[in-house]
C-alpha cells in the first residue's frame, strides 16, 4: 500500500518548521554557555546590538516575568522537582546551556550579533563523573536541590539474597552503556507569532511530536490559559523521543516574538542540537546473575546509574532511562527473585531525554550480555540456556507486577536462530578461525512495553495516566474527517489510520482525512512516542468510528426498511444482507444524517455523524529477538555486520511495510548505538562531539541488509490484538552486536564493557589480551 | 530575508527557469534556494557538508548546497527537488522511493533523490553495493536504508526494462 504523505514529500513540498515564514519575521540566535559550569558575572550586549540589523539581545531578566519551567518527572514522591528559568540567570550549568537570545533581520545577522555579546564568565568546579556526583563531598550542580541525585529508589521481589547464597554459579558484569542521541536530520525549531487580541495569544510552530503537551507545559511558564496558546506542527523530519521534551527555546522563542513585536523563528544548528537537545542510555550498570549447576537463572540484581546531565528534563525526566532500566530486570525469563536499584545523578552535561529505546536499551545490553557471560562461564549454549530459562507464551505476570499479554518468547529466538543457520555457523566459525578470521554471533531476545497508556506507565513505575481520543465526522457528502492528537514525524499515520478508519467505517480510504498536528483543529492527545500510536490510534479511531457506524446503519436501514442488522456498510454503500438491489450511497445516508429532520432518531439529531471517544488500555507487550553475525578483523578493530536478523512479534499488524521500516529504522539505530555513536565530554566537562564527524550515524555502508520476520500474537488486552513497534529494534541490536563481538574474540577472552564499541577500544582490549598471552607464555 | 555587506544580484537557473535574487557573499545556495527563491523542497540538516540533505545537482553533478555560496553559482545550472516530477506526475525515482517505502519522514529525500538521479545517470545498472557505496554520503535516520537501496534498485531495473523495450 503506498502512503497518502509521499507524494507532498517526493515533491519537495511537505512543511516543515523552517519553510514557516510570517510577514515580518525576525531570526534568533541562542548565546549559549561554553563552560560545563561556570557563574554568569555579566552580559555585555553593545558590540551585538551595533550591528545593522541586530534588534534585541534578551537575557533571562528580560524574561523575567516567565514562570520558571518546572520538572516534576513521573508524579512520583522519590523524584526531586527542578525548576529553571528558560534563560540561564547566574550559572551555566552544561556547554550549550542557553544564557541570552539576539533576534535580527536575518539568520546571518543573528549569528553576527551572537558572537559578539560579550558573556563574563566565573569558572566552577564541573562534576563530571556520575559515581562521584553521588558522594557526599561532590560540588552540587543545582545549589537549590541540595543533593545531586535527582532520585534513588530499589525494588526487589521474591528472596534475591537467598538465591545468591544457593547459588552455584554467580556471574557478575559492570557495563557502561555510552551516550547517543536522537539527531534526526532535521533539528528543532520554533516559529512563534504573538497576536495582541483576545488578552494576548501565541501563535507558534514547532518541530514537536506532542503539541497538545507540549502547550500544555508552557502555556503556564508564558503565564497564559492553554487556550491562548496553539501549537502546529505539520511535517516534522524525525523526532524519535528528541521532540517529546519541553525545551527553554520552546519558551524562549513566544516570549522574545512578545517583547519584540515580531513574529520570531528560531532554527538551531547542528552543534546545537548534540550539544542542547536531550542526550540518552549513558548509564553505568552492573548486573549479576544466580544459577543452578543445571544452568536454571534463579536471581537477577542490577545498579542502573544514569549520568542525568544538569536538568532533570520535562516531562520524563532521566527515570525515563534508569528506571525502565530497572523495572523489566526480568524481561522474558522466568527469574522471579529480582532486585535492582537506580540513582539519576545531575552532571554538568546535556540533560538526559527519552530517546528511541530509552533505558530499555541499557537494562538489555546488561541483561544480555551477562546471560552470555554465564553461558561461557558453565560452558552452555547461550541459545539454549536462554531457552531453558523463558517464560512461555501466556499471559504472565512477572515478579514486579508487570502482565504481559501474551508473547513468542521462545519462538521468536528460535526462529532468530533459524534465520541465522546457527548450527551451520558454529562449524563456519571454526573453519574461519583456522584462516585467521573471527565471525562471531550473538542473540537478544526481548520484552518492550508498546501501547504506553495508565496502565503500562504505571506498571513501569512511572505512574502518568496516558490516554487518547479520536473524533471522527462523516461530513454532509460522506467523506471522512478524523482528529487524533497522536502526531507523525515519519511513521506513516495519514495512511495507516486512514486504512483503520475506512476500514471501521467500510469506506474508501480515501475519502478519509486524518488531522493532526495543530492544538486548534485536533482533539486532545498525547503524542507520539513509546511505540504508542498504533495501539492508541487504532483503539481510539475504533471507539469513535464504531459509534458513528453504528448511526450510519440505523439511518440506512431506516431508508431502507431493513433492520440495523441486517444492513452491511461496505465500500462507501450501505446494503441489506442478500437483497443486492437494496442498497443506498454512503452520501445518501450522510445527508439524511445531517438534515433528515425529525425523522432522524434521537441521538443523531443531538450528535450528528460526529463521535469523539478516548481510549485507554491495559498494558500491550511486544517482544522478539535480534541476532547479528559479525565479523572482526583484529588487525584493525573494525566490525562488520555480515547478517542482522529480526524477529518481530507487534502483536496484530495493521501495516506491514510500516512495520518493517519501523523496524529497519530502529535496527540502524542500534547499529548506531552499538558500533559508532558517541557524545563525548572532556574530563573538565567541555563537549567534543558536536558535528557529524565526530558524532557518526550509521550509513548505507554500516546498515547490511537486514532479514526481518514476523511473529503476530494477538494481544490478549488491546483493541484488535494490537501491540507496537516504534523502538524493538534499538532495543535489541545493541546487545546481539556486543554478544556477537565478545563470541568473535571468544579466543581472545576478551570483555567488553561498553558501547560504542569502537575499533579504538577494541584494539585496546586486543593489545591487553595478547600482553596477558605473552605473559603467560613467558611464566 | 535581509541582508547586508555588498550584497549582489546572484542569477541561476534553476529547474530550467531563470531566477535572480539578492544574496550576501557569504550566502549559501541552500539558503538562497530556500529563502531567497522560496524553493524549500531542498533542506538542512547538518550545515556541515556530511548529512547530503541538502544535496542538488549544479550542472548536473550532486553538490552540497550548505558547502556552495550562491555567488559560486552565478550562471549555473542548478536541479531541486522540485524540479523533478512534471506536470504533478512524479519521477520514475520519486515513484520507485513511494513504492518501495524508501521514505519515513522525508526530510532527507530530497538529498537522496538528487543522489540517486546522478548515480543512475553516470551507472544506470549500479550493483546493490554501488547503490550503497553511492549513496554513503547521504544519511537517513529513519529507514535503515532498507527502502532506499531497493527504491533506486527498481528505479534502475525499470529503466533497463523499459530501454530494452523500447
Ligand atoms: S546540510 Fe549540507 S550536508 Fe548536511
Ligand atoms: S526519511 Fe526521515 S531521515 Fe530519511
Amino acid at each position: 500500500m503506498q502512503r497518502v504523505e509521499d507524494p507532498r514529500l517526493l515533491a519537495g513540498r511537505g512543511r516543515f518548521v523552517d519553510d514557516v515564514a510570517f510577514p515580518g519575521m525576525l531570526h534568533a540566535a541562542f548565546v549559549r554557555s561554553p563552560h560545563a559550569h561556570a557563574r554568569i558575572v555579566s552580559v555585555d550586549a553593545s558590540a551585538a546590538l551595533a550591528v545593522d540589523g541586530v534588534l534585541a539581545v534578551y537575557t533571562a531578566k528580560d524574561v523575567d516575568w516567565l514562570a520558571p519551567l518546572v520538572s516534576s518527572g513521573p508524579m512520583r514522591d522519590d523524584v526531586c522537582v527542578q525548576s529553571r528559568t528558560p534563560l540561564a540567570a547566574s550559572t551555566a550549568r552544561h556547554v550549550g546551556d542557553p544564557v541570552a537570545v539576539v533576534v535580527a533581520r536575518s539568520p546571518y545577522l543573528a549569528e553576527d550579533g551572537r558572537d559578539l555579546v560579550d558573556v563574563e564568565w566565573d569558572a566552577l568546579p564541573p562534576v563530571v563523573d556520575p559515581l562521584q556526583a553521588l558522594e557526599p563531598d561532590s560540588p552540587l550542580v543545582d545549589e537549590e536541590l541540595g543533593t545531586n541525585n535527582i532520585c534513588h529508589a530499589e525494588q526487589s521481589a521474591g528472596d534475591v539474597d537467598a538465591a545468591f547464597a544457593d547459588a552455584d554459579y554467580v556471574t557478575s558484569i559492570r557495563f557502561h552503556s555510552g551516550r547517543s542521541t536522537a539527531a534526526p536530520i532535521e533539528g528543532r525549531g520554533v516559529v512563534a507569532e504573538y497576536e495582541d487580541r483576545g488578552g494576548g495569544r501565541y501563535n507558534i510552530y514547532s518541530s514537536t511530536q506532542m503539541p497538545h503537551l507540549l502547550r500544555m507545559f508552557i502555556a503556564p511558564v508564558l503565564g497564559v490559559p492553554a487556550g491562548r496558546v496553539t501549537i502546529k506542527a505539520p511535517d516534522v523530519g524525525g523526532a524519535f523521543g528528541l521532540k517529546c521534551t519541553v525545551f527553554p527555546e520552546d519558551i524562549v522563542i513566544p516570549a522574545v516574538a512578545r517583547l519584540s513585536g515580531h513574529p520570531v523563528k528560531w532554527i538551531e544548528d547542528r552543534w546545537e542540537n548534540l550539544a542542547a537537545g536531550v542526550h540518552s542510555k549513558d548509564m553505568v550498570c552492573t548486573m549479576e546473575i544466580a544459577a543452578k549447576a543445571d544452568g536454571t537463572m534463579t536471581a537477577f540484581r542490577g545498579r542502573f546509574v544514569t549520568d542525568s546531565g544538569a536538568y532533570s528534563s520535562v516531562p520524563f525526566s532521566p527515570l525515563v532511562d534508569s528506571q525502565v532500566a530497572g523495572v523489566y530486570l526480568s524481561s522474558c525469563y522466568d527469574v522471579q527473585n529480582v532486585a535492582y536499584s537506580i540513582d539519576n545523578p545531575l552532571t554538568n552535561k546535556c540533560q538526559i531525554g527519552a530517546v528511541r529505546g530509552v533505558g530499555w536499551v541499557p537494562g538489555q545490553l546488561a541483561r544480555e550480555v551477562a546471560i552470555d557471560r554465564l553461558a561461557r562461564t558453565m560452558g552452555k549454549d547461550p541459545v539454549e540456556l536462554r531457552l531453558q530459562n523463558m517464560i512461555g507464551p501466556e499471559v504472565y505476570t512477572t515478579p514486579f507486577g508487570q502482565t504481559y499479554d501474551g508473547g513468542s518468547y521462545a519462538a521468536a529466538l528460535e526462529q532468530a536462530r533459524d534465520a541465522v543457520d546457527y548450527a551451520e555457523f558454529r562449524q563456519r566459525q571454526l573453519r574461519a578461525r583456522e584462516d585467521g578470521r573471527y565471525l562471531g554471533v550473538g542473540f537478544s531476545p526481548f520484552v518492550e512495553p508498546t501501547g504506553w497508556a495508565s496502565a503500562s506507565a504505571a506498571a513501569g513505575g512511572m505512574p502518568i495516566p496516558f490516554f487518547d481520543t479520536a473524533s471522527v465526522t462523516v461530513e454532509t457528502d460522506g467523506s471522512v474527517t478524523v482528529t487524533t492528537g497522536l502526531h507523525s514525524d515519519g511513521q506513516g499515520h495519514e495512511t495507516t489510520l486512514a486504512q483503520v478508519t475506512a476500514d471501521e467505517l467500510g469506506v474508501a480510504m480515501d475519502s478519509v482525512r486524518i488531522v493532526y498536528g495543530d492544538t486548534d483543529s485536533s482533539v486532545f492527545g498525547m503524542g507520539t512516542y513509546a511505540s504508542r500510536s498504533a495501539v492508541l490510534g487504532f483503539g481510539s479511531i475504533r471507539e469513535s468510528a464504531g459509534q458513528v457506524r453504528d448511526r450510519l446503519t440505523r439511518i440506512a436501514a431506516s431508508l431502507l426498511e431493513a433492520d440495523p442488522s441486517d444492513i452491511d456498510l461496505v465500500d462507501g454503500v450501505a446494503r441489506v444482507k442478500g437483497v443486492p438491489d437494496k442498497s443506498v450511497p454512503l452520501q445518501q445516508i450522510a445527508l439524511f444524517g445531517y438534515f433528515g429532520g425529525t425523522a432522524r432518531p434521537d441521538d443523531i439529531q443531538r450528535d450528528g455523524l460526529t463521535a469523539t471517544a478516548g481510549y485507554d488500555p491495559g498494558e500491550t507487550y511486544a517482544n522478539g529477538c535480534a541476532a547479528a553475525v559479525v565479523e572482526v578483523d583484529v588487525e584493525t578493530g573494525l566490525v562488520t555486520i555480515e547478517q542482522l536478523a529480526a524477529v518481530e512479534d507487534c502483536g496484530v499488524v495493521l501495516n506491514p511495510t510500516i512495520v518493517k521500516g519501523q523496524v529497519a529504522g530502529a535496527i540502524a539505530n542500534g547499529i548506531g548505538i552499538a558500533l559508532l555513536e558517541e557524545l563525548a565530554y572532556e574530563d573538565n566537562g567541555e563537549f567534543i562531539s558536536g558535528n557529524l564527524i565526530n558524532y557518526l550515524y550509521p550509513s548505507t555502508t554500516e546498515v547490511p541488509s537486514l532479514t526481518l520476520h514476523s511473529i503476530e500474537t494477538p494481544s490478549a488486552v488491546s483493541a484488535g490484538g494490537v501491540k507496537g513497534v516504534g523502538e524493538a529494534g534499538t532495543i535489541a541490536a545493541p546487545a546481539a552486536i556486543v554478544n556477537a563481538i565478545t563470541d568473535a574474540l571468544s579466543p581472545f577472552g576478551i570483555t567488553i564493557e561498553k558501547t560504542p564499541v569502537t575499533p579504538e577500544y577494541l584494539r585496546q582490549l586486543l593489545r591487553a589480551a595478547d600482553h596477558d598471552r605473552n605473559k603467560l607464555v613467558g611464566a | 530575508m535581509d541582508s547586508r555587506l555588498g550584497s549582489v544580484a546572484v542569477e541561476i537557473i534553476v529547474n530550467g527557469e531563470k531566477r535572480a535574487a539578492v544574496a550576501e557573499p557569504r550566502m549559501l545556495l541552500s539558503d538562497f534556494l530556500r529563502h531567497g527563491l522560496g524553493l524549500t523542497g531542498t533542506h538542512v540538516g547538518c550545515e556541515q557538508g556530511v548529512c547530503g540533505a541538502c544535496t542538488v545537482l549544479i550542472d548536473g553533478q550532486p553538490a552540497r548546497s550548505c558547502l556552495t555560496f550562491a555567488v559560486q553559482v552565478e550562471g549555473a545550472q542548478v536541479e531541486t527537488v522540485e524540479g523533478m516530477a512534471k506536470a504533478g506526475e512524479l519521477s520514475d525515482i520519486q515513484q520507485a522511493y513511494r513504492s518501495a517505502h524508501g521514505l519515513q519522514c522525508g526530510f532527507c529525500t530530497p538529498g537522496f533523490l538528487a543522489s540517486t538521479q546522478a548515480l543512475l545517470q553516470e551507472n544506470p545498472d549500479p550493483t546493490d553495493e554501488q547503490i550503497r557505496e553511492y549513496l554513503s554520503g547521504n544519511v537517513c535516520r529513519c529507514t535503515g536504508y532498507q527502502g532506499i537501496v531497493a527504491a533506486v534498485r527498481s528505479a534502475a531495473d525499470a529503466r533497463k526494462a523499459s530501454s530494452h523495450g523500447s
